[in-house]
């Protein structure tokens, strides 16, 4: 063991992020569906949205799309999403 | 006084530099043990409160302290005294301009380079000659690699878990320069940006690797941006276009030929956005290529397949940031294509505090 403690590089007091519990239905749930505005992320999305209408109980399907895909969510945009779904997909492309 | 915790007792090594390896903390360099009597020396030749915060690092928004970033400084290898310019690269990086959040998870490979100017490159032995995107100055290394290892540490860009570039580029050990404003023709990269010639700044550009030019033939200013230009047609690809801030380096025979047909850096980037503008006609994705212009913009053009309109590589001259660098041998300049779609990352600028 070395003889000197080393201090510590990281955020020591940064609190580790854990995802949210999975639905195990969406009936009766409110989905998102997130653009991130990247090419075809709307065929992606057009293809799940026509999917889970056919195959699921959620009763609304709302779409988004962020502004750019380099940036993260402008804050606007995220309160909305948070105060307002029970479900989140975000579509990647390209 | 420090007020950081200690890292955590190592789990089975008894060598200093295995015990940090096994912490999850290096670049997959050794690097220096961060002792409390290091880090103090850094954060007292910063001459700022250990406990002051310079920011928050995305894309976790880890808590950047002046004694924080002293502690990846010193294990980067930083000189105390590198610690002012660490300090403003940090904030440079992690202006909301920057987009250090894209810039660290993107699965393109941008890296901030770093670009001294001013006193600083002299007083830290800043290497802007020979070699200065190599190895072998310290400065340049470990000034480079703080910046690094505060994005991993404290931002939390660890490779393949949250940096999700697929291929990256050695510039995500260190990259680091500074310009030979000795061996400009013209006024430095900073002052053009608003900045005294006695100030000293760092600017940090999301950038890819450099990419050399070679023209020993070109003897004017005409000719020799008519080959520049033509690299600079193809980064990214070859048909992107509305590109944002990337760097020319103009080696230092190159910028002679050029200042000495009397053009100034205003006519290089006017002479350079002109050139580099291509007709709807040959942007059309799926020939030479699937890329090229988006569907939302074609639709602008009643035929794109004849359409002569003329659209730039670059968005404005003024994202063409052009300084004079390297050895005063050799006629070879390099471009350094930044990660700069539209509303993305722009270069920032910060300006060095002297203790």
């Amino acid at each position: 063991m070395p003889d000197e403690t080393y201090l510590d590089p990281t955020d020591s007091v940064a609190v580790p992020r854990r995802t949210a519990p999975r639905p195990s239905s969406l009936d009766g749930k409110v989905v998102t569906l997130l653009d991130i505005s990247k090419a075809k992320g709307d065929h992606l999305l057009d293809r799940l949205e026509a999917l889970f209408r056919e195959r699921t109980g959620a009763t609304a399907i709302v779409r988004k799309r962020k502004p750019t895909f380099a940036r993260p969510a402008p804050d606007d945009l995220r309160r909305e999403i948070v105060g307002s779904t029970d479900v989140v997909v975000e579509a990647l492309a390209d | 006084m420090l007020g950081g915790r200690p890292l955590a007792e190592p789990v089975t090594d008894d060598d200093p530099i295995e015990a940090l390896y096994a912490r999850g903390v290096t670049d997959g360099l050794p690097a220096v043990p961060p002792t409390a009597a290091r880090v103090r020396r850094a954060v007292a030749a910063s001459g700022r409160a250990a406990g002051e915060l310079i920011a928050l690092v995305p894309p976790n928004y880890g808590r950047a302290t002046v004694e924080k970033i002293a502690v990846n400084a010193v294990m980067a290898g930083c000189r105390p005294e590198y610690l002012p310019a660490v300090l403003a690269a940090v904030e440079a990086v992690c202006d909301e301009a920057f987009d250090l959040h894209g810039v660290a998870a993107t699965t393109n490979s941008p890296s901030p380079l770093l670009i001294l100017n001013g006193p600083v490159r002299r007083t830290l032995d800043v290497n802007c000659g020979a070699g200065l995107f190599g190895s072998g100055w310290r400065a340049n290394a470990t000034i480079g690699r703080a910046v690094r290892l505060v994005c991993v540490n404290l931002g939390g860009a660890a490779p393949g878990l949250v940096s999700m570039s697929t291929l990256a580029h050695p510039g995500r050990y260190t990259y680091c320069i500074g310009e030979h404003e000795e061996a400009s023709p013209w006024e430095s990269l900073a002052v053009e940006h608003g900045f005294a010639p006695e100030d000293s700044t760092v600017a940090a550009l999301a950038a890819d690797a450099p990419l050399s030019v070679y023209d020993h033939a070109s003897r004017r200013a005409e000719d020799l941006l008519a080959t520049i230009a033509a690299s600079l047609a193809v980064i990214v690809h070859h048909k992107m276009t509305h590109w944002g801030d990337t760097l020319l380096v103009l080696g230092p025979e190159h910028a002679r030929t050029i200042a000495g047909d009397g053009w100034r850096k205003a006519d290089v980037r006017r002479f350079l956005f002109e050139r580099l503008r291509r007709p709807v006609r040959d942007l059309v994705p799926g020939r030479d290529g699937g890329e090229g212009l988006p569907e939302h913009v074609l639709r602008k053009f009643a035929s794109p397949a004849d359409d002569a309109t003329p659209i730039p590589k670059f968005r404005s001259p003024d994202n063409l940031k052009v300084l004079v660098a390297g050895g005063t041998a050799g006629r070879f300049s390099a471009i350094v294509p930044g990660w700069t779609f539209a509303n993305a990352s722009r270069m920032v600028f910060r300006k060095i505090a002297t203790p």
